[in-house]
């Protein structure tokens, strides 16, 4: 949002900045109206990190992370088809339920994310029949739901964004978290990405863990958010 | 001719009425000079192949629905359910939230999160609404994660089992009625109006059998939409209106001749010879919003 007047950062973890930071527990009780930025480690849907994003925009204020890109990010096939419409190189997927139509579709190895409502965010990788049948009935809830698979053609590397910042020295790497915050204004993640000869391919989008929030990490979000709040522009 | 891709879970062929209602879809499409097309999680990838997309299977942010939904939104097709519906539907809090903001008259509602879920505040809603109270998960569907308590225990037994998925739960006054009205609405328009009876003795529509896997379901009572009170159908548009365009199941309960509404679900059933009964058009309408 450009030019806001005011920012009103929500947020859970411990920023060291002269911005005014409220606790989500103390913002839902809130009416408040202004330009909500939501610094939260986890905004998975139906969590507080969720909720804070809801009662802002019922609020009628703007909000970093809208509900619709919380929901999306989060969700492999959704992250991935948003993502490179934005010209952000990811990795081919595929949603079934259905182990051959995965070994048709991908030589091994492959990685099975889960698309149910009860694994958050888990993956695994197989790297033979035998584990990816594993895999699929571990992931799909014994094949209740689907699950989303790609190929897995280099280790999964997994990067901490902040604000689309990364501390990689790779330039595709910082691109990829420079759009993928463009498109879904995620403010904290943990990126999963492929490099395959050379270049970076996004794979997948998940909640940071509170305690891998680094002291140094709290510093380069603290910054950001004191950048940025000043001149109430978080796009 | 427009190529329409109906999105369906092996589930949605267990009943015969659904089935049935499916195999209509199918056929007035094609009377209608459309290609209408099954396809199941394996077919995803075929989306972009289709003109429309008619979503059967339940929906629900987190299942494989939302991501047909979301990629046929992407893809610029119209799609029934869209995502927001989706999001919106699937999620009470954010639902009754929109009700209080926009004055849609439904039952008195409060939220609980975790951090006040202790003695003296279920001592304050049991002040409040009385006993029994009705507790409901967010993400309840189906007249399941509905649950109605009467104490305390019974209070943090199934508030815990609901909090596991989600930080906030809804807690509503309890209101027995021998059934619920519900209206089918699609694109502002009221498509259906039938009454979702209440089993002998049962307090909701659907209830699962003591010790079974099973539910029992009450009645269907259909009656003919300009048959319906005027007032119920003004209800139902304006609880849809706060949320979308698309195709929408309205529960309303009447009490004393006022109409409350109990919630708006997306992807509502239907099934032959009961949300259809009286109005047969009702799989016209909805094709034709799809190809519209």
């Amino acid at each position: 949002m450009s030019g806001a007047s005011c920012v009103l950062v929500v947020s859970n973890i411990d920023l060291r900045t002269n911005t005014s930071i409220i606790k989500p527990s103390a913002f839902l009780k809130s009416s408040v109206r202004d330009f909500i930025l939501n610094v939260n480690n986890d905004y998975r849907y139906m969590k507080t990190g969720y909720y804070v994003s809801l009662h802002a925009e019922i609020l009628g204020n703007s909000v970093v992370p809208t509900t619709e890109n919380a929901v999306d990010a989060y969700r492999p096939p959704v992250l991935l088809i948003r993502a490179s419409k934005n010209g952000v190189p990811a990795m081919p997927h595929l949603v079934t339920d259905s182990v051959k139509q995965i070994m048709a579709e991908f030589s091994f190895p492959v990685v099975i994310f889960a698309v149910n409502p009860f694994s958050f965010n888990g993956f695994q990788t197989a790297k033979n029949r035998t584990a990816l049948y594993r895999a699929v009935k571990s992931l799909s809830m014994n094949y209740r739901y689907a699950v989303c698979a790609q190929p897995l053609r280099s280790e999964i590397l997994q990067v901490k964004s902040f604000f689309g910042e990364c501390n990689i020295e790779d330039d595709g790497v910082r691109e990829i978290a420079r759009k993928v915050y463009e498109t879904f204004k995620i403010p904290v993640c943990k990126l999963l990405i492929q490099r395959v000869d050379g270049e970076a391919y996004l794979c997948g989008l998940q909640p940071l863990k509170l305690e891998k929030i680094l002291p140094s990490d709290v510093d380069v979000i603290s910054k950001i958010v004191s950048r940025f709040s000043g001149k109430g522009w978080f796009d | 001719m427009t190529q329409i891709a109906c999105f369906v879970e092996k589930y949605n062929f267990t009943y015969s009425d659904e089935a049935e209602a499916l195999e209509r879809f199918k056929r007035t499409a094609e009377q209608m000079g459309h290609e209408f097309n099954f396809i199941f999680r394996s077919g995803l990838s075929e989306i972009p192949k289709y003109d429309a997309v008619f979503i059967r299977a339940t929906t629900d942010p987190l299942y494989t629905a939302y991501v047909v939904s979301k990629t046929a939104w992407e893809l610029g097709l119209k799609v029934v359910d869209d995502p927001e519906s989706i999001r919106i539907c699937a999620n009470k809090i954010h639902q009754y939230r929109l009700f209080e903001k926009y004055d849609v008259p439904h039952i008195p509602t409060l939220f609980l999160d975790k951090e006040e879920f202790h003695h003296r505040r279920i001592e304050e809603i049991f002040e409040l609404f009385g006993k029994p109270v009705v507790i409901k998960a967010p993400y309840t569907s189906f007249s399941k994660y509905v649950e109605k308590v009467s104490c305390e225990t019974s209070f943090r037994e199934v508030a815990k089992r609901f909090f596991r998925r989600s930080d906030y739960i809804v807690v509503q006054k309890f209101m027995p009625s021998h059934f619920d009205w519900r209206v089918g609405v699609l694109n502002g328009e009221v498509l259906y109006v039938c009454k979702y009876m209440m089993p002998k003795g049962k307090w909701k529509h659907g209830v699962k059998r003591r010790g079974k896997p099973s539910f029992i379901w009450g009645r269907t009572v259909t009656l003919k939409r300009e048959n319906a009170p005027q007032r119920l159908k003004e209800t139902a548009l304006k609880a849809c209106s706060v949320i979308g365009k698309g195709l929408y199941g309205v529960d309303i309960k009447e009490v004393n001749g006022d109409y409350i509404v109990v919630e708006v679900n997306d992807n509502p059933s239907i099934y032959r010879g009961q949300e259809d009964l009286r109005d047969k058009d009702i799989y016209e309408k909805i094709i034709s919003f799809l190809v519209k």
